[in-house]
């Protein structure tokens, strides 16, 4: 296969962030000591990650990359809650899109026997399900949050001739999902000409035929589209839910 | 002639944040008229007039429709039969036909275009028009043609006219006079009390959450009453014992009611003869709207 670096060759790029810190200070840009905690922490999490999948790798078996995947969803639901700042029940609506998108995405994966199942492989496509996944909550949230607040006008108009919820806040809806899809859709048609993607790069530095690496990159665009959509859909419905009462109004939503 | 009672409010109160938007009010609003609610900006008008289709609840009190707490009908229904037409003209659609169709989706074509002439809209101007490119008075119009394509039993009219100019303003009045005329309950509310009184059988004003003065539009001089400290031309029943009775006598009659004394009684105590109603336009009063810039970004 390949040359993997050695912890000397890591010790020799230290000079390429000599490099930066150089610049910083001889252009007195005050970001010196930025620069270096940047290094450090980098170099600390992802020792720290490294050390955590070695050992989840060799021990944790299909429970355990599972519960890893679970684990994600968790702290991805927190940080997509931050975009529905408002929205009742943000967290919710997040945990649930992304949840239902990570699930449906793999398990079509796993089922159809496109992925093998172990801890190598479930958890950083898993990684890369949720990561999509809660970029989708994000947005829809983003956008439903400030289409509540922009269209109230217009959403208390359609429930003022009785329509109900559902179809007053149908177009916000269709936004909501529509934008929150966009980047995902845009990344899949431009691939490989703008950028080479992470998962077809590593296989290439690892020294897999490019054709052969580019299969495993299709799949991975494809099951990110589908992990946008059913989140996205997901999390637009579950927050729709929250955003009106028993009496078909549109709570107030914090701006 | 003795109309039915179509919207009851009882004691309701209404509290945002400990700020009192509507406070006990008291109120039996009838059918077959228009009834106007006229106050200043932020006297609680538009709140009470979102009480009535459920788009905002009272914090105590009850809210009656036909006699049945509005609580207990299905509230997509409720708000079918009691319409409510926003302050700002909002269109809902990218085609006038389709705008008319939103809640009513199986009118045909022929129905749609009777709504528009109902409306003073001739279909053939309107016809493939984007609503949101028709003028100011044009949209508000078509916003009332919406409104009426549910069927409904009273419309509830936030500020029919605040956005128009006196011309625009005048076309949608004579519509809905029209439409009043044509046995439609209206419910309306404005901040300009002389507007209100000519387009009104019945006027209710509002100051700080309470109804100050009520009485048929032909005989109260509202503009007096609005530009007068709340507790001056005061008649709530329960601060006024001495006008208990008239109010109530001119509840009885409804609009019908101008050549009863006692309601001549009632408004010599509303009138305030120290202040000249024509020398100050009860619309420069008010300052929380732009009628002519948002004239300007409605028309074409």
């Amino acid at each position: 296969m390949t040359d993997i670096p050695s912890w000397t060759a890591v010790a020799v790029s230290v000079l390429l962030v000599l490099v930066a810190v150089a610049i910083a200070s001889w252009q007195r840009l005050g970001i010196t000591r930025e620069i270096v905690v940047a290094a450090v922490r980098a170099f600390v999490q992802l020792l720290a990650v490294g050390a955590v999948l070695a050992w989840l790798f060799a021990h944790a078996g299909l429970a355990g990359a599972l519960a890893w995947v679970v684990a994600m969803t968790v702290v991805a639901a927190n940080e997509s809650r931050r975009r529905g700042h408002g929205i009742p029940r943000a967290y919710w609506s997040a945990l649930l899109g992304i949840v239902t998108g990570t699930a449906a995405t793999l398990g079509v994966l796993v089922l159809g026997g496109v992925i093998s199942t172990s801890p190598q492989v479930l958890i950083p496509i898993g990684g890369m399900v949720v990561s999509g996944s809660m970029q989708a909550a994000s947005l829809t949230l983003t956008s439903l949050r400030r289409s509540a607040i922009e269209n109230r006008p217009a959403i208390e108009a359609g429930l003022s001739l009785g329509l109900p919820a559902t179809a007053a806040f149908a177009r916000e809806m269709r936004t909501a999902v529509r934008t929150a899809l966009v980047p995902t859709i845009d990344s899949t048609r431009v691939v490989g000409l703008i950028s080479l993607p992470g998962t077809m790069t590593g296989l290439i530095i690892a020294g897999v035929d490019p054709l052969q690496a580019i299969r495993y990159q299709i799949i991975v665009m494809y099951m990110l589209l589908a992990a946008w959509a059913v989140s996205a859909l997901v999390t637009a419905r579950v927050a729709q839910g929250a955003m009106f009462d028993d009496a078909q109004r549109l709570v107030p939503i914090a701006a | 002639m003795e109309r039915p009672e179509l919207f009851t409010l009882e004691h309701v109160s209404l509290v945002v944040d400990g700020r009192r938007i509507l406070d006990d009010v008291d109120e039996h609003l009838h059918d077959g008229v228009a009834t106007a609610v006229a106050g200043p900006s932020g006297s609680g008008k538009s709140t009470l007039l979102r009480l009535l289709n459920r788009l905002a609840e009272p914090t105590s009190g009850r809210v009656l429709f036909r006699g049945t707490d509005v609580r207990d009908l299905d509230v997509l229904a409720l708000r079918r039969r009691a319409v409510l037409v926003p302050q700002r003209a909002t269109a809902l659609t990218d085609d006038a036909y389709a705008e008319v169709r939103v809640a009513a989706p199986s009118l045909d074509d022929a129905a749609v275009e009777s709504l528009m002439r109902r409306v003073a809209l001739d279909p053939a101007d309107i016809r493939g028009r984007v609503p949101s490119s028709l003028s100011g008075g044009e949209l508000q119009r078509l916003c009332l043609a919406r409104a009426l394509a549910v069927g409904p039993e009273v419309l509830l009219l936030d500020e029919p006219t605040s956005a128009l100019d006196p011309r625009a303003g005048d076309a949608v009045d004579a519509v809905i006079r029209s439409l009043v005329a044509d046995g439609l309950a209206v419910v309306l509310v404005s901040h300009d009390i002389v507007r209100a009184g000519k387009v009104a059988d019945d006027v209710r004003v509002l100051h700080e959450g309470r109804v100050t003065a009520r009485g048929p539009a032909a005989r109260l001089d509202l503009a007096h009453e609005l530009m007068s400290p709340p507790h001056d031309g005061h008649v709530h029943d329960e601060d006024d014992p001495r006008t208990h009775g008239e109010t109530h006598a001119v509840h009885r009659h409804g609009a019908t009611a101008a050549t009863d004394p006692a309601v001549d009684a009632l408004v010599d105590a509303l009138v305030d003869p120290a202040v000249d109603p024509v020398t100050d336009p009860i619309t420069e009063t008010t300052t929380d709207r732009a009628p002519g810039r948002r004239e300007q970004e409605e028309s074409p």
